[in-house]
């Protein structure tokens, strides 16, 4: 008995409170997102929502009893389990979207993806505690990038490149705090710029910049792309033999340099390939939205027009016309912020912005007195997951982040993603509440 | 922070430092963004949202037309329609009843059909949802004078698809529809969305993507109400329209083979054995594409689908029968070329023939047809012939063997969907499926073209071409070219593209011919095929469908047979659904089709030359 009054004393409320205030104000705007201009209610997600809060409140809870310290013996099997769970999906998944995401019972539906997420970050976390004693290895880096990769990669081929993405940072939060050594860090950082940046080079240059460089194209127009890599795999070579001969760190550093121009273009080029251009135009598209106003661009301009119409104060709940004349789509899921900052103004949106960051710094700040390196690294996972998410999501709807189509944690509308992050985060309270005992 | 020494307890203060600068950097940014979009330029966004927006409407592009093989007759055309929508949140409540009610009087539709396309649920949508997709021009414009009568009611321009020419051409040329859920899901990364025209069977459906163009756009500018607020063309993204395309049909070809088959369940193809080009397919029963795009099309297509002749099938491709004595043509020319027989060797036949203790009739019964070397066995079909020289010589694998060298058993590749592949019977296959060896009557039946062989009619024409062309079979098609639609000029055209080839002897094509020959000359179809005009050599065949004095009639056949330019060759079979007397019709449906062809008559001048016209209650019954 006392132990429970000790557990509840010591258990983080001020997260607790903020969490349950984001998913009442996500209750509230997914009712208005359901409301049409003269005031009728078409769509009851609000009430789905509220059963999904209040359970994903009572699995929170439930999430900090356990014992931290017993969870590394089960990840492994949580992991390769729902690893199993999304192979299965990716075959016969029911397709939302366009992303084969989903596994349904009857009207029911999961997106295991979510969940992987959460395992993800237990089992990674496992791994760099137990290979703490080569923390500056190759192979320590190689493995752990491994473990989120798989994941990664089947969710990507659903393709749902949004929760994919997430991985990423995900990945980098847990290595940097697990002291994964800086340099590999930095490589994967890089590579992952120049990835992204040449895949929709093309498409960008073609749509939005005002003159194209010409010296841009040879980083992916055939045939220039061919010998750019020729020249950056030749620069590889060179540097490996003259480091092997000299032993000169500078060797070291050129042959860094030129394997991440190899990687970074062969990756890109295959990026270019996959995509089809709709897709690599949602994620150009906010630089200048009004290249393609009526499709991609269109989401983009109505929701910042939603936005920037809001004021200071907002047009008052229910009140806001972009979202009630159904210009602004998605509005209970992707564009929820939207809408919230349409009807409660700047004031609303600081509000919503002001309780993610004190559930993400909260969380990082536990993990100064927390001793096990596996328990940290949770905490790292779970605080570069709550902040890709809010900045992405929020990022997209005021128009300065791509269209990637990821959920507002505890507001946007469903419950795999609700509920996989109170799982997540519940675990996090249980280890911060207990990083005192012995 | 040191690489060396005690790992330190808890974490470094730098890193958890990095962490949290991190944080506090996206909510110094978002805010001050937020900030910047909501009170520097909220105004400016505040105005926006009430003013204006851009709606956008679809131009439906114009499907491309088809032509025969001249591109001087229009098969396929494009006629003016409309389709209504309706913006049910345009409505108001109180009127909505009124509106209904007058709107289902004016497009003759009945209410009930309103209220299901639009339900409650949708009365608050400013979606427009399509009533009706072909409304004629004089329904607009009576709608268009008493517009403020019905707010919320619009229309666009739909072209509709006009099939000039329904019949034999529809199985060929079949219909468009609206895309169904099943297909948009597997055309969805090609461009379709929901509402589109897409076609349904036929040259429709296989060339849709390049007849099918590109849908315009128009953008029009409303306020926040979705009302226009200035009417403007400037922003207009012309609709492009599809490809026109030429067929290899000949019209008066189609027309003759049409009437030569006549109300009898069959098909006819003739074909171009130097090319592969079809002139002209037909298969009857049939039925009319613009009845099934046409209002209530749902209901004709029902009843088409439970007529019991099956007027759906295209006959000539997707049925498979029994070859008959067609088949001898293959088992002539591989007696020929395997030498299992010499060429003047001679059988007796008695009209029957015992083989394991069970007789076998020869069509002709007793006495039979004496004896026979291998060019009388084929001119007057005489089954005992083959049959001993198939258990004796040829063998069964031989028989397997060179029907797939002349392409039964696979496609033909015909550029129409959903085509029979046909059937070879192996020992294997039926020991497999009945766990039963391979009998010597197995043989029997498989020599003379009966039993498990199933082949479609246009395959026999294949055969036939392989023939013809002494080796090689083109592919069929009916694409010709594709043409510009605005010009003209032809974009692509198709080439002849080798589907099988032989390794048959050209020595033994000659004498195979000249065997053909033999048949009209002095065989089976010496009446039948009697015709000035044109030299015909070709093979008759009779199968059995299990029911007494019930038989298919074939006939396949090529002419001229003394072609010297082999471009002039056709190949003309014919295939009847016999079920009395009456329909042993093939032959003399094929001497008409080639009468008609090479003499340029139409079918009441060919039959009426051949002495066929009203006739047909009066030509013999059952020949082989």
């Amino acid at each position: 008995m006392s132990s429970i009054k000790v557990f509840a004393r010591s258990l983080d409320w001020i997260v607790v409170a903020s969490v349950a205030v984001l998913m009442a104000i996500g209750v509230m705007f997914i009712y208005s997102s359901g409301m049409t201009s003269d005031g009728q209610l078409v769509s009851t997600e609000y009430a789905k929502q509220i059963v999904w809060a209040l359970s994903g409140l009572g699995l929170m809870l439930a999430a900090a009893l356990i014992d931290p310290k017993r969870l590394p013996e089960y990840v492994s099997i949580l992991y390769v389990g729902i690893l199993v769970v999304l192979v299965y999906t990716r075959i016969f998944g029911r397709v939302v979207n366009g992303a084969r995401s989903w596994l349904g019972f009857g009207d029911l539906g999961i997106q295991p993806s979510e969940f992987m997420k959460i395992a993800t970050i237990l089992f990674l976390s496992r791994y760099l505690e137990e290979s703490a004693h080569e923390r500056h290895s190759f192979r320590r880096f190689a493995i752990s990038l491994g473990i989120v990769a798989i994941p990664m990669l089947l969710i990507l081929s659903q393709p749902d490149f949004g929760t994919a993405l997430v991985f990423l940072p995900v990945y980098l939060g847990m290595a940097f705090m697990a002291d994964v050594s800086p340099r590999y860090l930095w490589f994967l950082i890089l590579t992952a710029s120049i990835v992204g940046v040449l895949t929709v080079m093309p498409l960008w240059q073609t749509l939005i910049a005002a003159d194209t460089s010409v010296a841009l194209r040879m980083f992916y127009e055939a045939p220039y792309v061919y010998y750019v890599l020729v020249a950056a795999v030749l620069g590889f070579g060179l540097s490996v033999l003259g480091y092997r001969l000299f032993k000169k760190r500078y060797y070291y550093w050129m042959a860094y340099v030129a394997l991440v121009v190899i990687i970074g273009l062969g990756a890109s080029m295959l990026g270019r390939k996959v995509l089809k251009e709709y897709q690599v135009m949602r994620l150009v598209v906010f630089l200048d939205p009004s290249v393609d106003p009526l499709g991609s661009g269109w989401n983009i301009l109505q929701s910042i027009t939603a936005i920037g119409s809001g004021g200071f104060s907002g047009k008052g709940f229910l009140q806001g016309t972009q979202s009630h004349y159904r210009y602004l789509p998605q509005q209970s899921t992707d564009f929820i912020f939207s809408i919230i900052s349409e009807e409660l103004g700047f004031i609303g949106g600081i509000v919503v912005f002001s309780l993610f960051m004190l559930v993400s710094v909260r969380l990082i700040l536990a993990s100064r007195t927390v001793n096990s390196p596996f328990q940290r690294g949770v905490l790292a996972g779970m605080f570069s997951m709550v902040l890709f998410h809010f900045m992405v999501n929020a990022g997209m709807a005021m128009g300065i982040m791509p269209i990637t189509g990821i959920p507002l944690l505890f507001l946007s509308y469903g419950g795999s993603s609700l509920w996989a992050a109170c799982i997540g985060l519940g675990l996090s309270l249980g280890i911060s509440a207990r990083r005192y005992e012995s | 922070m040191s690489d060396f020494g005690p790992r330190p307890q808890g974490v470094p203060p730098l890193r958890i430092a990095v962490f949290v600068s991190m944080a506090a950097a996206v909510f110094l940014w978002y805010a001050s963004y937020l900030l910047y979009l909501q009170l520097i330029k909220g105004s400016e966004y505040s105005v926006r949202a009430v003013s204006i927006s851009r709606q956008v409407e679809k131009l439906p592009a114009q499907r491309g037309e088809i032509y025969d093989r001249n591109y001087s007759i229009p098969f396929v055309l494009n006629a003016d329609s409309f389709a209504l929508t309706v913006v049910p949140a345009e409505i108001p409540a109180d009127l909505r009843d009124t509106v209904f009610a007058k709107l289902a009087a004016l497009i003759d539709l009945p209410l009930d059909e309103i209220h299901r396309k639009i339900p409650p649920s949708h009365y608050r949508l400013f979606q427009s949802i399509e009533i009706l997709s072909s409304v004629e021009q004089d329904v607009i414009n009576r709608l268009a004078e008493r517009i403020d009568e019905f707010p919320g009611v619009s229309w666009y321009s739909r072209p509709k698809r006009n099939y000039l020419e329904t019949g034999s051409f529809s199985h060929l040329i079949g219909y468009v529809g609206e895309i169904s859920k099943d297909d948009l899901k597997i055309f969805y990364n090609r461009g379709y969305q929901t509402g589109d025209i897409i076609g349904k069977s036929g040259l429709e459906r296989q060339y849709d993507e390049i007849l099918r163009g590109k849908d315009g756009r128009q953008f029009r500018v409303v306020d926040v109400k979705g009302r226009r607020v200035e009417p403007t063309s400037r922003d207009v993204e012309p609709p492009v329209m599809g490809r026109n395309i030429s067929l290899t049909i000949d019209r008066n070809a189609q027309l003759l083979a049409e009437k030569a088959l006549g109300e009898r369940n069959g098909s006819i193809v003739v074909l171009k054995p130097a090319t592969g080009e079809i002139l002209a397919m037909v298969s009857y029963p049939n039925f009319n594409s613009n009845a099934i795009i046409a209002r209530g099309g749902n209901n004709e297509y029902a009843r088409l689908l439970e007529d019991p002749g099956n007027p759906l099938i295209n006959r000539a491709i997707q049925s498979s029968y029994p070859p008959a004595s067609t088949f001898k043509t293959i088992m002539t020319t591989g007696i020929i070329e395997e030498k299992a027989m010499a060429l003047d060797a001679r059988i007796l036949c008695t009209g029957e023939i015992e083989v394991g203790g069970r007789v076998s009739r020869c069509w002709i019964r007793k006495p039979g047809h004496g004896r026979l070397d291998l060019a009388g066995a084929l001119a007057q079909s005489c089954d005992v012939y083959f049959w001993e020289v198939a258990m004796d010589s040829f063998g069964v694998e031989n028989i397997v063997d060179y029907s797939r060298q002349f392409g039964f058993g696979s496609a033909t590749g015909i550029d129409l969907p959903g085509e029979t592949e046909g059937f070879v019977p192996t020992p294997q296959w039926k020991e497999r499926r009945f766990h039963e060896r391979w009998f010597d009557g197995d043989t029997m039946n498989l020599a003379i073209g009966q039993g498990f062989l199933l082949v479609s009619p246009l395959q026999v024409a294949d055969m036939m071409a392989m023939v013809v062309n002494e080796g090689v079979i083109y592919r069929p098609h009916l694409l010709k070219d594709v043409r510009d639609p605005a010009t003209g000029t032809i974009l692509s055209r198709t080439v002849p593209e080798v589907l099988h080839s032989s390794r048959v002897s050209p020595e033994t094509w000659k004498l195979v011919k000249e065997y053909l020959r033999g048949v009209i000359t002095e065989g089976t179809a010496r009446y039948p095929l009697s015709n000035k005009v044109v030299s015909i050599a070709g093979k008759t065949g009779t199968a059995e469908v299990g029911l007494e004095d019930r038989w298919h009639s074939w006939f396949v056949g090529f002419g001229p047979a003394d072609a010297e330019d082999p471009d002039d060759v056709i190949v003309v079979v014919s295939m009847i659904e016999a079920s009395n007397p009456w329909e042993w019709w093939a032959p003399y449906a094929t001497n008409i089709v080639f009468q008609g062809y090479f003499a340029g008559q139409t079918f009441e001048e060919a039959a009426g030359e051949l002495g066929l016209l009203n006739k047909s209650t009066g030509v013999v019954g059952r020949m082989e």
